[in-house]
């Protein structure tokens, strides 16, 4: 079956409108059409109406566009309560900008909360339909052994330059290279067994 | 056609969530959790470099190692799975879709029958699952904390008094938790009911959905129910939300098969046999037409019309049948007509064999 929103794609899901314990009616809807859906769902700036209302506009949406252009490029209207976006700096950790987000509808590192918080703020509480946004799970418990994540940069820094090294034909640095990794990954397994192993 | 390359990273039988066993197993398949996890050291896979996506999957391996999970499981590089299996990882559930078809180093790591799989450098750094069979929300929510709790004591864990658990998408931030409950709905389909269960629903800030299978519409009225908000409240009231919904959608449809089962036997039963003879007898069958007609089979063993046939060897079916499954089964890859052809006489075996 064809999407109702492109009438090219094949719909893989189905939505529909439910009044008074009836389906009054019933779209299927192809991923890239889900995608554009879900953000007008959300978006903070409409109430959340009927899925036909939504539907009718991401119809709009793409009977507008280029037909050349794929939904998915199409911008989604996922709004957030700001009026110059521009004037908010991009993320200096990754580069994200609030009209980035905005289009893609997803953030490029963890500061990027921090940095739009005032402008993700009004689309968290219409999200999770809490006021004011506030985690009340869980959290970490305590610090976490960073020793992992450190090591992890060594190895692949090591396996970077082995790779250069076995390109450049430089057999000497390889072999030096291929121990230290070897060396680097065995370090936290059993040590005492090992150690035994080797033993003359 | 070509032939498949060997690869043999699936144990045999079939995960745990297929057993047909748990509670409510007669309309609860399955449920699952889901943990959204970010590392703090790396920017989210969006911006992540394919330098520092291979830096953030070591560091997971790592990670399992030192909690000694790394034995119980399997662990795959993506890039290294030949595509028809990264289809049956996707069929099996083990993974998603996007992670099959997104590039650069990610892995998944399975284990425990197939109840724990961690995905890694999907959207998010980290997807943590477990599912289970029938409805078994706090044991899959306690099982999968432990993992979570594990992991959270190596890997630095992208997180703000705020916001919670930082997720790549808005929609996960928060407890980053996601618990959904496939149930099985032929009655309520059948009735045209199923929307009032689906209002009811979003009323209570949840969500339903179909599920779907190859390109083809009704996934043989399977329906996803799962929370929607993952931020301003705990993962034990997300839990208990999700909970408090279920036993209202199990009264309705158990209500709805006592009606029709009351009401129009004759109906029932001529379409519930009739769906298992076309099962037991079609030398062509593609997967809209098993899923439907499975669907109602599995209507009629709940409802006691059919005695010879186990709500797990459905639910294998459901799996076995599909595509890439079938392709996998064979050692080849197949046409559309080949694989109908053989998934015909797979659905004719197994309804021989899994008799009661
Ligand atoms: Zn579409
Ligand atoms: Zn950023």
């Amino acid at each position: 079956m064809n999407c109702d929103c492109c009438k090219k794609n094949e719909a893989k899901v189905q939505v529909c409108d439910v009044e008074q314990n009836a389906v009054v009616q019933q779209f299927a809807i192809c991923n890239d059409c889900m995608t554009l859906l879900k953000r007008l769902l959300f978006d903070p700036a409409t109430p959340l109406g009927p899925t036909s209302e939504a539907v009718k506009q991401v119809q709009e949406m793409l009977s507008s566009k280029d037909k050349s252009l794929t939904p998915v490029e199409a911008p989604g209207k996922l709004t957030v309560a700001d009026k110059q976006p521009e004037a908010v700096p991009a993320c200096p950790s990754c580069g994200m900008t609030l009209a980035e987000f905005k289009q893609r509808g997803r953030f490029g590192c963890a500061r990027d909360y921090e940095i739009f918080s005032a402008h993700i703020d009004p689309l968290l509480e219409r999200i999770h339909d809490v006021t004011p946004p506030q985690h009340r799970g869980r959290l970490p418990q305590g610090e976490a052994d960073e020793s992992v994540t450190g090591k992890a940069r060594e190895l692949a820094a090591l396996r970077n330059q082995l790779d250069d090294a076995v390109l450049a034909e430089d057999y000497e640095r390889a072999a030096q290279l291929r121990d230290r990794i070897a060396a680097l990954s065995s370090d936290a397994r059993s040590k005492p067994g090992k150690a035994r192993k080797e033993g003359p | 056609m070509k032939a498949l390359p060997p690869f043999n990273h699936f144990p045999r039988p079939l995960g745990e969530w297929l057993k047909g066993q748990g509670p409510e197993s007669d309309i609860v398949v399955s449920t699952r959790v889901r943990l959204a996890r970010n590392i703090k050291a790396w920017p989210f896979t969006l911006r992540s470099s394919p330098q520092q996506r291979e830096e953030l999957l070591l560091a997971v391996f790592e990670a399992l190692k030192s909690i000694h999970l790394e034995k119980s499981v399997v662990q795959l590089r993506i890039n290294e799975v030949p595509e028809v299996y990264r289809d049956v990882l996707v069929e099996r559930h083990l993974i998603s879709r996007e992670l099959a078809s997104s590039e650069g180093p990610r892995a998944v790591v399975f284990g425990r029958g197939e109840m724990l799989s961690i995905m890694v450098n999907e959207e998010d750094h980290l997807r943590l699952q477990w599912i289970k069979s029938g409805l078994d929300v706090d044991r899959a929510f306690r099982a999968l904390a432990k993992v979570d709790q594990a992991l959270e004591r190596r890997l630095p864990y992208a997180v703000s008094p705020k916001y919670g658990y930082l997720t790549a998408c808005p929609t996960n931030v928060g407890t980053g938790i996601r618990v959904s409950v496939m149930v099985h709905l032929p009655a309520l389909t059948l009735k045209e009911h199923v929307q009032k269960v689906f209002k009811a629903a979003e009323k209570m800030n949840h969500a339903i959905r179909g599920l779907y299978g190859e390109g083809t519409r009704a996934f043989g009225d399977f329906y996803q129910v799962s929370n929607q908000a993952t931020l301003g409240r705990s993962e034990e009231e997300i839990v208990e939300s999700v909970k408090a919904i279920l036993p209202k959608i199990l009264e309705y449809e158990r209500r709805m098969r006592g009606q029709i089962f009351s009401d129009e036997r004759p109906m029932v039963e001529d379409r519930v046999f009739r769906a298992l003879a076309t099962l037991k007898n079609a030398r062509m069958l593609n997967v809209q037409e098993m899923m439907s007609h499975l669907s109602l089979v599995r209507l009629g063993i709940s409802l006691g019309i059919i005695n010879d046939v186990t709500l797990a060897t459905v639910n294998e079916i459901f799996i076995l049948g599909q595509p890439s499954h079938l392709q996998r089964e064979e050692g080849r890859e197949m046409t559309p007509a080949e694989r109908d052809a053989k998934r015909a006489e797979l659905v004719r075996t197994r309804l021989i064999a899994g008799r009661n």
